[in-house]
């Protein structure tokens, strides 16, 4: 079967500095792939080039069998990869069912529509649906700029599904959650990756939430993957230990 | 005592809606695009002149106001963000903002050539409501009236609409908005239409009142700019509240005071708003990064 996301041989220099150097790796249908590495190993980097923020040096990356490298993050968004980001992004002074709303009314209807269509481009109830999965119904009309940090981290991981996604990238999305909202976080996206059928890549510092959450992880160390199998397995291999800890 | 309150009231609160025009337009510019135009109060002067153009040639109002509607979304919409917004904003939000204070000048010097200098009548309405100590001018209630409107409308627009929706998210963070599939691009090109669009009705409006000419932009402009100050410069809703507050202030000013308080107004708002609450009236504090 045709992978959903493919790196072929990626590589991603600034000046004399490799920051990926040679990555390839397959994600297969439904699959939630974690991507960890200590500081500085070139997951940031590598993530930027699959979702077209950076154009690779050299190496291709495919999204179902096709040749994506270097497209826009717009026109891949268009074709169904969404990302959740490191730091909050969402829009302050509109609301959290407005923002959800906006996050896949780019998705729905021609031209014409967007002029004069209806305002909500029908999504209102796909908005709802997800502000109750993600449970933030009763925060849906606050302006997203006045809640707390968790909740916009669930807002941004709802906002990624709005479009339909087959490919959602999520970028370190258990940073600065607390402990108590991690369990449900995780949930969720795993109710998301189940009910939805999305496929994941996750970049994620937190061990036990990759560990818990992924059904398969890769170590890049140095801009290489070092490490490529189930999440205990990673865990306990040598190099991934000696990369974390140093020499 | 009281009729003369009131009709001050309401012809403070007439003008105050033409800055809160003229004023939304430029926080529009400066949301979407980090744009503060300079030139903005000489862009209200630029449709009049087509507006009295086209009637000098013996042509209907209303011909002039749709012919002043496509000069200014093709020359203050279209060619002032393609030619002179998108090329120096490449430069920063300064050295943007000096270039527009030179393209004032420019316009002031080309209208002074070609129109010479002197201040041209524009129709305006006639008559008002008498209602014995208080007599209230159509000319300023029709003002308040359609200015209101207009205001209302746009936020409507952007409010309740999928593409107000996404220029005002291309306005709160572009990045985003360009991942989410948002045409970023042709939503800051639409707020410099529904500027142009600002200015022509301002003009409309706003030429009865002061007359047409040359240099008439340099009060307006300073005045729409203090009115953005005052209600907040990130906010449409300051920029009403701004508009309101300074027509109101100057009006009064200028009927119970000398006659050169109506300039001196706008100028002693601005100062006391940046030194003792610099985000406005409306406005959020904002963080830059550097």
């Amino acid at each position: 079967m045709t992978p959903v996301l493919e790196a072929r041989d990626l590589h991603r220099h600034f000046g004399g500095v490799r920051a990926v150097n040679g990555v390839s790796f397959q994600v297969g249908e439904g699959e939630i792939l974690g991507v960890i590495g200590p500081n500085g190993s070139g997951k940031s980097t590598l993530f930027n080039c699959l979702l077209g923020q950076l154009v690779p040096s050299a190496g291709t990356v495919l999204l179902d069998g096709q040749d994506v490298t270097g497209m826009a993050p717009a026109v891949l968004n268009r074709r169904g990869v969404s990302r959740t980001f490191q730091l909050l992004q969402v829009f302050p002074q509109l609301s959290a069912r407005e923002n959800l709303i906006l996050a896949g009314q780019e998705h729905v209807g021609s031209r014409l529509a967007r002029l004069f269509g209806r305002p909500d481009a029908g999504l209102t109830a796909a908005a709802n649906r997800m502000l109750e999965l993600f449970q933030l119904t009763h925060i849906a009309d606050l302006a997203a700029g006045g809640l707390s940090y968790g909740q916009q981290k669930l807002l941004d991981a709802a906002m990624a599904f709005m479009a339909g996604p087959r490919l959602v990238l999520l970028d370190e999305p258990a940073g600065g959650v607390n402990l108590t909202l991690l369990g449900s976080f995780r949930e969720r996206l795993r109710a998301m990756n189940t009910e939805a059928g999305a496929t994941f890549v996750v970049i994620e510092h937190n061990m036990d939430f990759v560990m818990s959450l992924c059904t398969r992880v890769i170590c890049i160390a140095e801009g290489k993957v070092i490490a490529d199998g189930a999440p205990e397995a990673v865990r306990n291999n040598a190099d991934v230990i000696e990369a974390y800890l140093g020499h | 005592m009281v009729g003369l309150l009131a009709q001050v009231l309401v012809s403070g609160l007439a003008i105050g809606a033409i800055y809160a025009l003229i004023a939304t337009g430029f926080s529009l510019l400066w949301q979407g695009s980090q744009t503060v135009n300079f030139a903005q109060g000489d862009f209200v002067v630029v449709p009049a002149f087509v507006m009295l153009g086209v009637r000098g040639l013996g042509l209907p109002l209303w011909v002039g106001v749709l012919a002043a509607l496509v000069v200014s979304a093709l020359v203050l919409g279209l060619l002032f963000k393609r030619v002179l917004v998108d090329p120096m904003l490449k430069h920063g939000s300064l050295q943007l903002a000096i270039a527009t204070m030179a393209l004032s000048i420019v316009i002031q010097n080309g209208l002074l050539d070609v129109a010479g200098g002197e201040a041209f009548p524009f129709p305006g309405i006639n008559g008002g409501i008498d209602w014995g100590q208080i007599f209230l001018d159509w000319q300023s209630l029709i003002v308040l009236a359609v200015a209101v409107a207009a205001v209302t409308a746009l936020n409507l627009f952007l409010g309740r609409t999928r593409t107000g929706r996404a220029i005002q998210a291309s306005a709160q963070n572009p990045q985003v908005a360009v991942l989410l599939g948002i045409d970023v691009a042709r939503m800051i090109l639409i707020t410099f239409l529904i500027n142009a669009a600002l200015v022509t009705l301002a003009a409309l409006l706003i030429s009865p009142i002061y007359l047409v000419k040359f240099n008439n932009g340099i009060g307006i402009g300073l005045s729409a700019f203090s009115a953005a100050i005052v209600g907040g410069f990130n906010q449409v809703r300051g920029a009403v509240v701004g508009g309101l507050v300074l027509g109101v202030t100057e009006t009064f000013a200028a009927t119970f005071g000398p006659d050169q308080w109506r300039d001196a107004v706008p100028m002693l708002l601005l100062i006391l708003f940046v030194l003792f609450r610099p985000e406005g009236i409306l406005g959020r504090r904002e963080e830059r990064r550097v």
